[in-house]
């Protein structure tokens, strides 16, 4: 991962010269609303140097994607956009269409989150790369195609002849992605935008769609404005960094400035709230309490100021500017143009020289609206504890036992012929015979990339869908062979918490309801449930009196508490948690982290933890269990597999995810796998991983690679400590 | 796209038999064509009633009815689909349902088609310009007089279109519009300018009072299509290329937008046959709506057969036609 280092730029020009690309001045932007006006931007200005790249952080809502759209000409009609954008001087707010279109994808060009839905369906990926060469260049259609297909190899698809003539759909998002990149760089533009490149893509695909980011910028000199919400993704690939809060640029500075000295408590928090890989595992995660403003209503003073623990009168009179702090300790104003300048927008910034995000904020686990009444909530939460019959003493020390256990479980999803007939053509192989077993009170976790079988898994463990083969077992009773009716009263013991905290809860449901309609289906229809539904409540750190108010009037982070109260309703002893921090934002995911990780301590529960996020997996799992295509590559005790991953596909895995850290990510050493997930209707024969494998590509000899295109390898412990299932496993430290 | 082609001909095989079946048995349970003879006073002579029933082949059972209703073996080559026969008529022993049928297709198939294309030309303007405009004046009048069209039965308005027409002849002082008749008649012998202008005055009203359902239901799909379209990341992408607006409009959004609305219309082609009856009966033309409702009237059943199979047949085909062009605009069905 190259970066362009932002110091050669200090040296060599001076700042407020010629090589600015970009130039953004006092942007703001209103959308008009039923509510009255809503300040999705204010006041933004930055900067951005030719070939330099800056990061823009910032949860949903923050107005980070809005800006770029803004300065794009993107945005509906009835937005209303004011202050500056200028493109190589050029200024480009209020342009007509017809002179922007000439400055779009060709001096400033876009990339978007979701490549799935980016390309036009109808069209060739080849054309639609031509298309944006056709639309600023005076070449014939023919010199067009050839340079699309000089662009797909540039940014690394493989075949590039073949794919120029396929459609979106026969791509990989990973591919679609790259070829947007190509789109982007059709005219070498100046100025590249990335809104959230990255976000939907699984963690192996991220790390190669960022290196084909980084050979386009190298290749066309671009600078880079990489909008994202991931502290690490920006971490290794940009050399400034802003960081966005309710509208405002909060925060701005060198990468590493801010991510080692940050300057306002609100990317202190951000900060402190990230599970890291890079860190042990015991260290609470400190959440940023209560949730990001309504734009609808701002407060008077600084927008962070009620989810701020620094906070003073003046914080909740004021707006912070943007200021730099000078040696004395002075906030001090400097243009724009500096671009060496670390600014925040923080009345107080001085206080926080060498602050940890441990002495701003509390690993707790309550969140916002009842934050005034945290002891007594912790109080009343403990007594609820005793009537809910929690059992934190007996869950400590006691032997081991395997609550839950899957044998040899396999599904198979039938493929049929689309015509009258439904053949069954074939099957996707969604769970090939795989082994777990979750012990009494414990966490473990199950994760892999989309596809590779690990929901399947959860929902096959609950009986939501019947396996094709295989064995599940709870305390002893078998749940694979028994009928609905018979797994009924059981399903009180196995719970199950959703990974999107908008659709899983009825919008025409009250709260109470909600988490009511357990008990009610279980026949627990006496007036103890109005009682039971407000302990809940107030378990899962939610304010007992909101419980007649409907899921619209939460927010994620609160819906997903309401999700876990529903699920702890009937006293589960599992609970089956697929991604359910995954569509949070990570100040909130902290919060909801730290409440499943009390709730376990508590009540002495069991989780089975389906994630795609190995940084979260670290924090919360006692074991792990690595999926790949149906299979189980590695398991073992969270230590064996992060400080010493065995298998090649999970090193891979871990090696791929870009941690929060601006000087360990540039210098750390990777394993990358190439190419994207074979689909799981044809599996590769003897190991799975071998198409991807960089052990199999680099490292093995013709001999050796035989065995693993014939034989597939069993899930042993080969002299590593815990098992995996490659021929040719070695302990690799990473960090 | 051949092997595409191919399956779908061959898919609509099995539907077009079943609705032969279905048209066949549906008609026959529905009535005995000869219960106004058998009513008759004094009663006709048994012989009589034992004639017609031969000669309508109600003398043998349904199954072996509906065989020789298909392929004509055993009949007195008056029957048989497969021979292009559509079987002996109530009405008189003379009339020949088959080329009385073809004769009145051509008349209707002038409507429907007419209306068709002016209904799907004027909604695909209406949904697009709707849709770019989206809260403005024009996109609450189009949805306006799309609510009221949706919301009029069409006799009700056939009626007040002929009134209309009445009273624009009036204060033209020429009849300009024609309100009754289909003009077949008038047009023969006339030069090409003479047919246009026949065709212009007897077609317009019609044309109007048949579109403007379909008009009014296509243009509000087009409008949601359009506007989901216009919203979404290509067409954003497309401008983030740098395409003129109207590149991007014609390009990128209308020419996705287009794919929903092919199976709204072809689903549609029911519905406007459904009208062109009615239309046909208002306005007095000899088309296939007037064959319909001689035929109930008159009970006769193997014309009603023809009528619903040929309309059964119109609607597969339609939809036929509208898979395939799915095909060509949807690459994604296309290699399926």
């Amino acid at each position: 991962m190259t970066t362009t280092d932002h110091m050669s730029n200090e040296e060599t020009v001076p700042p407020g010269t010629g090589d600015v690309v970009l130039e953004v001045r006092d942007l703001s932007v209103t959308f008009p609303s039923d509510d009255g006006p809503l300040p999705a931007v204010r006041e933004v200005s930055y900067v951005l140097r030719r070939g330099e790249a800056l990061g823009i952080v910032g949860e949903s809502g923050s107005g980070k994607s809005v800006t770029s759209m803004a300065i794009m000409g993107l945005l509906p009609k009835n937005a209303r956009v004011e202050g500056s954008a200028k493109v190589l001087g050029q200024e480009i707010v209020g342009l007509k269409d017809a002179q922007i279109s000439k400055v779009r994808g060709n001096k400033i060009a876009m990339i978007f989150q979701d490549p799935l839905t980016s390309l036009n369906p109808v069209y060739t990926v080849g054309y639609q790369i031509a298309e944006a060469v056709l639309a600023h260049r005076k070449v014939g259609k023919k010199a067009a195609m050839a340079r699309a297909l000089e662009l797909l190899e540039l940014v690394g698809i493989p075949n590039p002849e073949q794919r120029l003539k396929q459609y979106p759909h026969e791509l990989s998002g990973g591919m679609r992605q790259r070829v947007v990149i190509a789109v982007a760089m059709a005219n070498e533009p100046d100025v590249i935008i990335a809104d959230e490149p990255t976000t939907a893509l699984d963690v192996t695909v991220q790390a190669q769609v960022l290196e084909a980011l980084e050979a386009a910028r190298k290749e066309t000199g671009a600078a880079l404005v990489l909008i994202t919400h991931d502290l690490g993704v920006v971490a290794g690939h940009v050399d400034r960094i802003g960081v966005m809060y309710g509208g405002r640029m909060v925060e701005m500075g060198p990468v590493e400035e801010v991510f080692y000295r940050p300057r306002m408590p609100y990317a202190l928090g951000l900060l402190g709230s990230l599970p890291r890989l890079d860190e042990d595992r015991s260290e609470r995660l400190t959440p940023i309490m209560g949730t990001p403003p309504s734009l609808l209503a701002l407060p008077r003073g600084c927008a962070f100021a009620p989810r701020c623990p620094m906070a003073r009168s003046v914080c909740h009179e004021e707006e912070p500017r943007l200021l730099a702090t000078d040696e004395n300790g002075e906030r001090v104003r400097v243009p724009v143009e500096d671009t060496d300048a670390h600014t925040a927008a923080c009345h107080f910034s001085e206080e926080l020289e060498n602050a940890q995000p441990t002495d701003l904020f509390k690993g707790t686990a309550v969140d916002a609206d009842t934050v005034e009444a945290v002891d007594e909530e912790e109080r009343q939460a403990e007594e609820a504890l005793a009537e809910v019959g929690g059992s934190s003493d007996t869950a400590d020390g006691s032997g081991r036992e395997a609550i839950l256990t899957v044998r040899d479980l396999v599904k198979h999803f039938p493929i049929r012929s689309k015509g009258l007939l439904k053949r069954r053509i074939g099957e996707v192989q969604a769970v090939s015979g795989i082994s777990l077993d979750l012990y009494e009170h414990e966490t473990l976790a199950l994760v892999g990339e989309s596809g590779c079988g690990k929901s399947t898994t959860a929902r096959l463990m609950l009986q939501l869908i019947k396996q094709t083969s295989g064995e599940i077992g709870y305390k002893g009773q078998a749940l694979h062979s028994m009928s609905p009716r018979q797994m009924r009263p059981l399903r009180r013991d196995l719970q199950l918490v959703f990974q999107d905290p908008f659709a899983s809860l009825d919008p025409r449901m009250t709260v109470s309801d909600i988490i009511a309609e357990p008990m009610r289906i279980h026949g627990e229809r006496n007036g103890g449930a109005k009682k039971r539904v407000r302990e809940l409540l107030e378990l899962v750190g939610l304010n007992s009196e909101h419980g007649s108010r409907y899921p619209h009037e939460f927010s994620g982070g609160q819906r997903q508490r309401i999700g876990i109260a529903r699920a702890l309703a009937l006293n589960p002893k599992v609970l089956i948690l697929d991604e359910p921090v995954s569509a949070l934002d990570v100040s909130i995911q902290a919060g909801v982290i730290n409440l499943l990780e009390d709730l376990q301590d508590d009540l002495g529960l069991s989780y089975l933890f389906v994630s795609h996020d190995l940084s979260v997996v670290k924090h919360i799992a006692d074991r792990v269990a690595v999926m790949y295509l149906g299979k189980i590559v590695e398991t073992g005790t969270t230590d064996q597999l992060f400080s010493a991953p065995a298998h090649p596909y999970t090193q891979a895995l871990i090696s791929a995810i870009p941690l929060p850290d601006p000087v360990k990510e540039r210098t750390r050493e990777r394993i990358v796998v190439t190419g994207d997930v074979p689909s799981p209707a044809n599996p590769p024969s003897g190991c799975r991983f071998r198409t991807r494998c960089p052990k199999f590509a680099d490292e093995l000899s013709e001999n050796e690679r035989v065995k693993c295109v014939e034989e597939p390898p069993e899930l042993l412990d080969r002299g590593t400590g815990h098992q995996d299932a490659c021929h040719y496993s070695r302990a690799v430290e990473l960090f | 796209m051949l092997v595409y082609t191919v399956r779908r001909v061959l898919g609509s095989i099995p539907i077009l038999i079943l609705a032969s079946v279905l048209t066949f048995v549906l008609i026959d349970v529905s009535g005995d064509p000869l219960t106004e003879l058998r009513m008759q006073q004094p009663p006709p002579d048994p012989s009589v009633i034992q004639l017609q029933e031969e000669r309508l082949y109600l003398d043998r059972s349904m199954p072996e009815r509906y065989w020789l209703w298909v392929t004509g073996i055993g009949g007195n080559g008056d029957i048989g689909l497969l021979q292009g026969e559509f079987g002996p008529s109530t009405q008189s022993n003379s009339y020949d349902i088959g080329a009385n049928i073809a004769e009145r297709l051509g008349v209707t198939l002038r409507l429907v088609g007419a209306a068709m294309v002016f209904a799907l030309g004027l909604a695909i303007l209406a949904g697009v310009v709707s849709a770019m405009r989206q809260y403005s004046k024009l996109d609450y009048t189009l949805t306006f007089i799309g609510f009221l069209a949706l919301a009029m039965p069409v006799f009700w308005f056939a009626g007040i279109m002929q009134q209309a027409g009445v009273a624009f002849n009036d204060l033209v002082g020429d009849q300009v519009l024609a309100t009754i008749g289909d003009g077949v008649y008038q047009a023969q012998g006339e030069d090409l300018w003479g047919r246009i202008t026949n065709a212009f005055a007897y077609m317009t009203l019609p044309t109007i009072v048949l579109m403007l359902t379909s008009f009014a239901s296509w243009s509000r799909y087009q409008r949601t299509s359009m506007l989901e379209v216009l919203n979404s990341d290509y067409v954003r992408l497309a401008r983030a290329k740098g395409l003129p607006n109207r590149v991007v409009i014609r390009r990128h959004a209308l020419r996705t937008a287009l794919i929903p609305l092919t199976t709204v219309v072809a689903v549609g082609i029911a519905g406007i046959i459904d009208g062109a009856v009615l239309t046909e009966r208002v306005f007095q033309w000899r088309g296939l709506g007037e064959f319909f409702i001689t035929a109930v009237e008159k009970n006769d059943s193997y014309a009603l057969m023809a009528w619903l199979l040929l309309s059964g047949v119109m609607v597969i085909l339609a939809n036929l036609i509208a898979d395939l062009l799915y095909g060509v605009l949807d690459p994604r069905i296309r290699y399926e």
